[in-house]
């Protein structure tokens, strides 16, 4: 199977701490990957460079045959929009938008009707079973609901690779494990790869491969 | 975006409230104040109305040591004919129109009598007020005002004495008490002329000559008003104008000129002093609107970093987050411009139905005060409507400035926007 995700010699300081220190790895298409470390250990850090939502000191990026350390803002933008999906923490939702328009988000700087952007938001929604909810605001739904709502929207342009940042971490256990066999599903029925950051050992046994950080640097991987 | 930014404003409208009333505020002052600035000056204009001009010259003469007979209307002095001939000479001048008032202490009566030109502007004006009879076709013939004509039981076809001459009523006019050059009797310049001419009494107070007025009436186009009065000025102030001495041996008076200008000074000293800052106010209101708003934005920004995080996440451009920033703040400026526009238009309801009241000058109406029951009479004033309306100049005017505040408003947020790193505000949750 061919690869993804290729990263090499990455390294990411902050101020005098060296973030990420010479991390190199691959992930391949349709894998379920894990990574977990303690805090401060550079885990959402990763997912920032790997995502171009963060600037690589040294090293090498490649997601999807792109080069991202030699994109412009406007390229990596355009980058995420069509090939990466993130699912927060805290679910990350616009108060001020109901569930489709939250879903559809990546969508509105597109020139597309409205129609067809909530057609195509509805269809997902579906998919994470949010179909009774469309109306609704973030604050009238549940934690569990949230997230998924925040699922949909990683998948409205149907990207390669979905980065789950402990998607689960503000979810109970049971919830938690409902958004875990979600993005399984997912991965297993749509082939998309999923990177999941979590402290919980349970769920990343979940996963096809666990990579550890510790100090920035890779410590063990399986 | 378009979209997005509609449900922003009105999700979370009281965040946005502060902006919309400051932008409507501005707009309202700034249309308000200056309309209003414009009213005083219309009007100034007002009086001018009666007389189909807009300068008035008039020449200060001396007190007559008696009230009796013909005297020129107090205290005028007689203008010659070469300061009409040099002033009608001026290229801005449309036409001149002269006339001569007088009053007549006769035994039985006191009467302020006008010699008119009936067929000069002023006098066809006067003949618009006829509301019976005709205008005077020889020197023997008047028109009586139709206050003093119920006064003393005149009527079209009815004789009148005038300083021992009988003259016949040709026709009655409405003229109210409060105009300019307002009279009881007016007849034809000439006889007014000849009249003035033949008193002792008045050739002893000022040397007058058979062509002599002692009021002039210029009808300049606007454009030219300034620059005409400032010739009459120059004229006036010339070589030999103001030289030589009365019969009395007095010195000779100076001129007066009136326009427009000379009323808006005394109706309103506040919009005077608003019309000369209009820039000044309008700099100010431009300022405290631009810090208002802008702060106000840029601290709704700051409330939404993280929502223009996530934007950045899913792969909104710098530039699609300041489009739909920039759309807000457009909303929020024509929201607020229209807020404004139609409290101006209310308020310039509301004020147009006052009043403004503007004081005659006592040389353009003058009136013997030991002839009134009560001194205070003789202060005469016009009351008119204030001829306010939403002027297309100002309601652009705020525009302007309005937009130019959703620009520093803009300017500011983009800045801001771009200072934000996704990373960062995703982290700090």
């Amino acid at each position: 199977m061919s690869n993804i995700v290729n990263v090499s010699q990455l390294t990411k300081t902050l101020g005098n701490v060296r973030i990420i220190d010479d991390v190199s790895f691959n992930i391949e298409k349709g894998e379920f990957l894990a990574i977990q470390g303690p805090s401060g250990s550079g885990k959402t850090t990763l997912l920032g460079l790997l995502a171009g939502l963060e600037k690589a000191d040294d090293g090498n990026i490649v997601v999807a045959d792109k080069e991202l350390t030699s994109m412009t803002e406007d390229e990596l933008a355009i980058f995420r929009r069509y090939n990466v999906g993130f699912v927060f923490q805290s679910f990350n939702l616009i108060p001020t938008l109901n569930v489709v328009e939250n879903i559809a988000l990546p969508l509105f700087p597109e020139h597309i009707s409205r129609k067809i952007m909530f057609e195509r938001a509805g269809e997902v929604a579906k998919a994470v079973g949010l179909t009774q909810r469309l109306d609704h605001y973030p604050n009238e739904l549940s934690g569990g609901e949230q997230q998924r709502v925040a699922v949909a929207r990683s998948l409205i342009n149907a990207p390669n690779l979905i980065f789950a940042d402990e998607p689960t971490g503000n979810l109970d256990s049971k919830t938690g494990q409902m958004v875990v066999e979600l993005l399984r599903k997912l991965n297993s029925d749509r082939g998309q790869t999923v990177v999941l950051v979590t402290h919980d050992d349970r769920i990343a046994k979940e996963s096809d491969r666990i990579i550890k950080l510790l100090d920035g640097r890779i410590v063990h991987e399986n | 975006m378009f979209y997005y930014a509609i449900k922003e404003l009105l999700k979370r409208k009281k965040l946005y409230l502060l902006n919309v009333m400051t932008i409507g505020l501005v707009a309202l002052m700034i249309i308000t104040l200056n309309s209003l600035a414009n009213a005083y000056r219309e009007a100034a204009r007002l009086p001018f109305q009666d007389i189909q001009g807009n300068i008035i010259i008039q020449r200060n003469g001396n007190v007559p040591e008696t009230t009796s007979g013909v005297l020129l209307s107090c205290s005028l002095a007689p203008i010659p004919q070469d300061l009409v001939s040099q002033i009608s000479k001026n290229d801005g001048v449309k036409d001149i129109s002269t006339a001569l008032a007088l009053w007549v202490f006769d035994p039985d009566n006191f009467k302020r009598v006008s010699g008119v030109d009936f067929h000069d502007n002023f006098g066809k004006t006067l003949a618009a007020k006829l509301i019976d009879g005709s205008i005077p076709s020889t020197d023997n013939q008047i028109l009586a005002d139709k206050t003093y004509a119920q006064k003393y039981s005149l009527a079209v076809g009815r004789e009148t004495t005038i300083s021992g001459r009988q003259f016949t009523v040709a026709g009655i006019v409405g003229t109210a008490g409060n105009e300019v050059m307002a009279s009881d009797i007016y007849l034809n310049l000439g006889a007014a002329q000849e009249m003035a001419y033949q008193s002792e009494n008045l050739q002893q107070v000022e040397t007058f000559n058979k062509t002599d007025v002692n009021i002039i009436f210029v009808n300049v186009s606007q454009p030219d008003l300034k620059t005409v009065t400032q010739d009459i000025k120059v004229i006036v102030t010339g070589s030999g104008m103001n030289a030589g001495k009365t019969p009395l041996g007095q010195t000779i008076g100076g001129y007066n000129i009136y326009t427009p200008e000379s009323f808006e000074n005394q109706i309103s000293t506040i919009f005077r002093i608003s019309d000369k800052l209009t820039w000044v106010i309008s700099l100010v209101l431009f300022v405290g609107a631009a810090i208002i708003v802008s702060r106000n934005s840029l601290r709704i920004i700051l409330e939404r970093r993280r929502e223009f995080g996530i934007m950045k996440t899913v792969g909104f451009k710098n530039r699609d987050i300041q489009i739909e920033v920039n759309l807000e703040t457009f909303i929020q400026i024509l929201a607020g411009f229209f807020a404004g526009l139609i409290l101006s238009s209310i308020a310039v309801v509301v004020l147009s139905h006052t009043t403004v009241s503007i004081a005659i000058p006592w040389e353009l109406t003058a009136y013997p005060h030991f002839l009134l029951s009560n001194p205070s009479e003789a202060n005469v004033t016009q009351m008119h409507p204030l001829p306010i309306g939403l002027e297309p100049l100002y309601v652009f005017a705020s525009l302007a400035i309005i937009m130019a505040v959703g620009l520093v408003t803009s300017f500011l947020s983009v800045w801001q926007i771009n200072k934000f790193k996704p990373m960062e505000v995703m982290r700090h949750e």
